[in-house]
Order: C-alpha cells, then sequence, then structure tokens
C-alpha cells in the first residue's frame, strides 16, 4: 500500500459525505470496517513448550527451578534453553508453557525495567510489582481471545518479606508457600506441601536446594517432557542468583530384569 | 479419509473460563451484617492455595465477597474499588450500600456480552442503620435479601439457610411468631455450621474461614469481644465498623 | 435430559437412637410438568425394613414388584425374614445384574437388624442406580434434591436422636430440601421405623 498522500487528505477533505470531526454519536457512524479481520487467527496453540517450574518459600527467601528442556510437541527440541528470568533486583520469574510467548514477556519485563531505571526517582520494581504487571497482561490478552499460553510463576524478596506467586494464561492468580505449574502440579505438589508448607521460616538453603532436587528427579522419571538438566535460582536479601544448569543425578539399576524398563532384547 | 473427519478443518476453541471452587455467604441481621467465604481456591481437582480471600472490605459499611473464575472476580474488585475511589474524591464521601449495589449492576451488564464469570454478594449497613444483603448473578440481576448463599456449596447451604434464616417449614409456638431478625451471636453459629457442612460433603469447600461483620454506627461490639481469631478493619470508631473472624475449615 | 430428571423425587433416609427414619416426597412429573402428588417411593420390604425408590417412575413400579418376589422366595427358601443387611446386598445384586442397561434408580433402605442379644440395631444403606452400597452411620440420600439434602442433613443431624426428634429432623431436612427442588416436593411422607412400632405421617407442603 501506498501512504496516503497530502492530495488524497485534502480530497477527503473536501468530501461532503465525510464526517472529519466525528460529529456523530458512536453508536449512528458508519461501521469501522477493517479489511484485515477475517485474517486474524487469534486462538493458537503452544509450540515449543517448557514443562513444570517449581518454586518453594524458604528461611532467606524463595527459590526457584525448572530443567532446561524446550519441546517441539514430543520432539526435544532445544536441550539448553533458559526458563528462569531474573527481573530487577529481587525478582525470579520462570514460565512454562509457549516459549515464544515467554520469550515475549522477556522482553516486556526488560523494558519495563529500563523504563523504571530511566525515571531516576529511586523508585524500583519488587516481586509484587512485576507479579501484578504479568497478571496485567496475561488477563488483558486472555480478554482478547489471544491469550499467551503459559503459567508463569514469580517470586522475590524484598524489604525482608518473601513473595510467591502465580499467573497463568487466563489470568488467575494465587500465592501459596510451594507452588508447581504443569505436571509438577500434580507429581511435585504433595511432597512440596509435606515439606514446606508451614515450615517455612525454618527451611535453611540446603534443605530447599534438597527439596527441590528430589522433586526434579521425581519429575524426570514421570514426566516425558523434561531432561535430566536444571537450574536453580535463590531471590534472597543477597540478591537474585540463577545457577548454571546441573545435571540430575538419576538411578536406572532397579531397571535392570524389569521388562520394559531395561535394555532387554526380548 | 472416508468417515469424512477432515472434512471439516477442526480448530480448538481457546476458554477463556474456568471455576474455582469455593462458597460465600452473607446474612442481614437488624442492624448488622455477616459476609463470609471460604478461602481455597482449586482448579480441577487440584488445590491451588489454601488462601486466596473472595471477600472484601470496600468501605466503612460495604462488604464485598466474589465467587466463580476467580481471575474475574479479581478483576472485578479492583475495579468496584476503583469507582469507589472516584466517588470519595467527588463527594467527599463514601458511597452508600445501595448505590453500590446499582454501581455493581450497571458494571455487570456493561460486560453483557462478555460476562464476568462471578457471583457477587454485597453486605453491609444501609444509610438507615438497617443490615442489607444484595446478590447477584454474573450479568447483573440483583435483589435486597437477608441471607445467600452462593458459589460451588450453593445448592448444600441455601436450603439449609431457608431453615434457620427464613424459618421455612416451621411454625412457631401458638401465640408467638418467628423473629425477623436474629441475634449476631446465632447468625454466627449458622454461618460456621453452613461452612463446616459444606466443607465436609463438597470437595471444592475448605482450609479457611473469613467471616466479615459490619455493624451499624452506634451497635456494640461486645458480642465480639474475645472471639478468637477477630481483628477490626475500621478506619475510624465511631461510625459503621467492619470486623474480620478468621478460622480453620479441614484441609481434606 | 437426563433420565434421573425424568420423573423427578427425592428420599432421606437417618439413624436414630434405637430408631431409623425414611422420608420421601410424593411428586410424579413429567420433567417439568407436575403429574401427580400421590406417587408414593417408600415400600415396606418386612416388618422392619422399608425401601425407597427414587428415579425413573416406570423402574419403580418394576422393582418394587420385583423386590416382592425375590423376597418371597428368600421367605420360602429360608423360612425366616430377612434381615436388613441382607436386603441390602439384595438390592444391591438385583441391579447389578442389570449393570450394563441399568434401572434408572437410586434405592435407598432403612430397618432395624436383629442382633444375636435380641436387640434391635438401626440400618439404613444406599446405592447407585447400579448397585454400588453405601452403609452410612448417619443418614443417606437420592433423588433430584440430593445435594440440598446433604446440605440440610449435614446441618442439622446429630447422633442418637429419639424417634420423635429423628421424624422432625428427617421431615424438616426433607422439606427444606424439596423447597429448592424444581423436580420434587408436593407433598411427603415420613416413616419412623422403632423396636414396637412404625410411625407414618403425611406432610403437606408447598404446592409450587
Amino acid at each position: 500500500m501506498f501512504p496516503l498522500t497530502r492530495a488524497d487528505s485534502f480530497a477527503q477533505r473536501n468530501d461532503d459525505a465525510f464526517d472529519a470531526y466525528g460529529t456523530y454519536p458512536l453508536h449512528q457512524r458508519a461501521p469501522h470496517k477493517d479489511v484485515f479481520a477475517e485474517g486474524v487467527q487469534h486462538t493458537q496453540q503452544p509450540i515449543v513448550t517448557g514443562t513444570s517450574v517449581l518454586a518453594i518459600q524458604y528461611k532467606d527467601g524463595i527459590m526457584m527451578t525448572a530443567d532446561t528442556l524446550a519441546s517441539y510437541g514430543s520432539l526435544a527440541r532445544f536441550k539448553d534453553v533458559s526458563r528462569l528470568h531474573p527481573v530487577g533486583t529481587s525478582t525470579i520469574v520462570g514460565a512454562s508453557g509457549d516459549l515464544s510467548d515467554f520469550q515475549y514477556l522477556q522482553s516486556r519485563l526488560d523494558q519495563l525495567v529500563t523504563d523504571e531505571f530511566t525515571h531516576a526517582d529511586a523508585h524500583d520494581l519488587g516481586p509484587a510489582e512485576v507479579h501484578e504487571f504479568l497478571s496485567r497482561v496475561l488477563y488483558g490478552r486472555r480478554s482478547k481471545m489471544d491469550p499467551l499460553w503459559n503459567s508463569v510463576l514469580v517470586g522475590g524478596f524484598r524489604d525482608g518479606k518473601r513473595f510467591l506467586g502465580y499467573v497463568d494464561l487466563l489470568g488467575t492468580t494465587y500465592s501459596a508457600p510451594s507452588i508447581a505449574t504443569g505436571y509438577g502440579a500434580y507429581i511435585a505438589i504433595p511432597i512440596l506441601r509435606e515439606a514446606v508448607d508451614g515450615r517455612q521460616d525454618k527451611l535453611s538453603e540446603s534443605d530447599a536446594k534438597a527439596i527441590l532436587h528430589d522433586c526434579m528427579r521425581v519429575l524426570f522419571y514421570r514426566d516425558a517432557r523434561s531432561i535430566d538438566k536444571y537450574q536453580l535460582a535463590t531471590v534472597t536479601a543477597d540478591g537474585v542468583h540463577v545457577s548454571d544448569a546441573q545435571p540430575l543425578d538419576t538411578s536406572w539399576g532397579f531397571a535392570e530384569g524389569i521388562r520394559g524398563y531395561g535394555a532387554q532384547t526380548q | 479419509m472416508p468417515d469424512g473427519s477432515f472434512s471439516h478443518p477442526q480448530q480448538r476453541q481457546f476458554n477463556p473460563y474456568t471455576e474455582n471452587g469455593g462458597t460465600i455467604l452473607a446474612i442481614a441481621g437488624a442492624d448488622f451484617t455477616v459476609i463470609a467465604g471460604d478461602t481455597r481456591q482449586s482448579e480441577g481437582y487440584s488445590i491451588q492455595t489454601r488462601y486466596a480471600p473472595k471477600v472484601f472490605r470496600l468501605t466503612d459499611r460495604a462488604v464485598l465477597a466474589v465467587n466463580g473464575f476467580a481471575a474475574d472476580g479479581n478483576m472485578f474488585v479492583k475495579k468496584v474499588k476503583q469507582r469507589l475511589e472516584w466517588y470519595r474524591h467527588a463527594h467527599a464521601k463514601d458511597m452508600p450500600l445501595r448505590a453500590i449495589a446499582r454501581l455493581i449492576q450497571t458494571m455487570l451488564y456493561a460486560q453483557r456480552f462478555f460476562p464476568y464469570y462471578v457471583y457477587n454478594i454485597l453486605g453491609g449497613i444501609e444509610e438507615d442503620g438497617s443490615g442489607a444483603v444484595y446478590s447477584f448473578d454474573p450479568v447483573g440481576s440483583y435483589e435486597r435479601e437477608a441471607c445467600r448463599a452462593a458459589g460451588a456449596a450453593s445448592s448444600l447451604v441455601q436450603p439449609f439457610l431457608d431453615n434457620q434464616i427464613y424459618f421455612k417449614n416451621q411454625t412457631a409456638a401458638p401465640g408467638t411468631s418467628h423473629p425477623t431478625h436474629l441475634p449476631l451471636p446465632d447468625v454466627l453459629s449458622i454461618v460456621i455450621d453452613s461452612f463446616t457442612s459444606a466443607t465436609e460433603r463438597h470437595i471444592e469447600v475448605g482450609d479457611g474461614l473469613e467471616m466479615y461483620i459490619v455493624l451499624a454506627k452506634g451497635r456494640s461490639a461486645q458480642s465480639l469481644e474475645g472471639m478468637r481469631g477477630l481483628q477490626e478493619l475500621s478506619t475510624r470508631p465511631d461510625g459503621d465498623r467492619v470486623f474480620v473472624i478468621r478460622k480453620e475449615l479441614k484441609k481434606d | 435430559m437426563s433420565i434421573m430428571e425424568y420423573n423427578g423425587g427425592s428420599v432421606i433416609a437417618m439413624v436414630g437412637k434405637e430408631c431409623v427414619a425414611i422420608a420421601s416426597d410424593l411428586r410424579l412429573g413429567n420433567q417439568s410438568l407436575g403429574i401427580s402428588s400421590h406417587f408414593q417411593k417408600i415400600f415396606p420390604m418386612s416388618d422392619r425394613i422399608y425401601l425407597g425408590l427414587p428415579g425413573l417412575a416406570t423402574d419403580v413400579t418394576t422393582l418394587k414388584e420385583q423386590f416382592r418376589l425375590r423376597l418371597n422366595m428368600y421367605t420360602i427358601k429360608e423360612e425366616r425374614e430377612i434381615e436388613p443387611e441382607t436386603f441390602a446386598h439384595l438390592v444391591s445384586s438385583t441391579l447389578y445384574e442389570r449393570r450394563f442397561g441399568p434401572y434408572f434408580i437410586e434405592p435407598v433402605m432403612a430397618g432395624l437388624q436383629k442382633t444375636p442379644s435380641g436387640a434391635y440395631k438401626p440400618f439404613i444403606a444406599a446405592t447407585d442406580l447400579i448397585g454400588c452400597l453405601n452403609f452410612a452411620k448417619d443418614f443417606v440420600v437420592a433423588g433430584t434434591a440430593s445435594t440440598k439434602l446433604f446440605g440440610v442433613a449435614e446441618g442439622l443431624w446429630e447422633p442418637d436422636l429419639e424417634p420423635e426428634d429423628l421424624f422432625e429432623t428427617c421431615a424438616q431436612t426433607l422439606l427444606n430440601a424439596v423447597d429448592r427442588d424444581a423436580y420434587s416436593g408436593w407433598g411427603a411422607e415420613v416413616y419412623v421405623v422403632t423396636k414396637d412400632k412404625v410411625i407414618k405421617r403425611t406432610l403437606k407442603g408447598r404446592m409450587d
């Protein structure tokens, strides 16, 4: 399409039938027609996906973990993708679901942090603000019937207080001492509730690490869309720290002799 | 394919709604109102959290309980609170209860063709000092009542309330009549019984109970003193007052 | 349209102190149209066993006769009256025979069971439409108002009620539950079974 020329706009203004100032009430105006409307495909489905994210509160703050696999259907497509994203100095965001939608959220969050920084007004964003922002973005998109296909965990530590929240593609939010997305909600949550809930103030960093490590191993054993490589993020008074990808220790010795598990030929 | 399974390209439609369980309930007294809700939030068979409030203090004389699709509920409460703040800035006073009720109806009906999937119960004190309950459907139909239950276990609780609050199917002893309003301690007992019953028989109800109590200006708060888990939320001691009582419910 | 809601109707049974109560509404409908306010759903199976049959009306009639037959056969063969627990299993197996083409009935039964010492012990039970037994210690419900019955009963019932109190609890539970159910109501009847008598009361209810 060519840009509108001056002549075009003048021609329009001289057209008596054209109501340039919008003087009619909204409901009497000619309906605005979007010629591309029929071509817009909203409702999609997740394509390249990440599986569960787990997070818990503990004595010094919050700890979050996710494996590094990006699946394409049942294909283990990318095996070293980080799904934990630090935001500012006191927040970690972890996502499962569509990873391109998550990358869009990452850029929105980075832009938000930059904008906030450029104000230079001594304010910055904490986990509660990031969670509120994400819930508004996700709820807004679901209301346009064009959802961002993710379940997102937001964890952080600020002003001596822990924060752990959840938001998903519908805009549903909640917080709890332990949260898991995807298969984690079925497999890890029973373990986490037993180990964490009501003991948040007592759990040490090494306790928290061990609990999450256990859950990630169970998930790797049972979740077909997982991989034995994961990252751990901690947010404490000292700030955000995301670990390098580390391997899971697994043992398959029991499988020997069980038909269907081991490497039998018959 | 001969079976025609490919003749129409199949498309999965995104469903913008879900149900998050829970139950809410409100009962009006002569000069008080009790508005209560459990604190469990669930989706399907999973409990998402054991503490997600469904009951919110709007002003010193109005409390709103919201149940259904939690995301819509939270957004709706946020917008009602915003409108009440605008009203405060414009008129230098809190909006009266019956005006809040009408506001809620217009806000719900504005979304008639993409509704907030929530049942609302508004409770508080009317300008004449009487306790009042307004209940709404998702698209804004509303009425003032003496009591109402809504949400997942509403069908369990409402007939119990008919019996215990309205004395339905009960005849008063000769020469006497049923009271039109019950005293506060009786109402609190009925609310607690309703929720323990609902918790027993409905899987989406449990974990915690939050009971908000709005007392009319000048009414004594004596019957509340010493109750476990009591907290006052009013901004001033000489007007209508708001209290909350938090209790545990069974977690299974 | 659910076949279980085609004719409407509800039944409840409760345990008391050395007594049991069983109650039902009296409505027979054709979906939302009321047909009769005299449709009984509770039938005596012996002096001390009563059976409620909420569900599809045609199956109420069929099953009532079916159980009369099977009960007579049992009495002739065994030369004694059936005990409630045995009867519950008879109900269960009768329904399970039709596992893949069931009767659309959810039976509720109440009775007094003879103990070795000669005393009588309260017994209630209910099954789903294919005969899965539920032996409850407090109360059982079935029919189109079942959720409402659960709610009210859970709030009103308490252990060891005397016959008159049990009657009141059972009647109030039923009446208030069916008043919130479009498919149940139009009058009710309550049976209270004690060791030496059975009290039957027919109750007026809302007719809307």
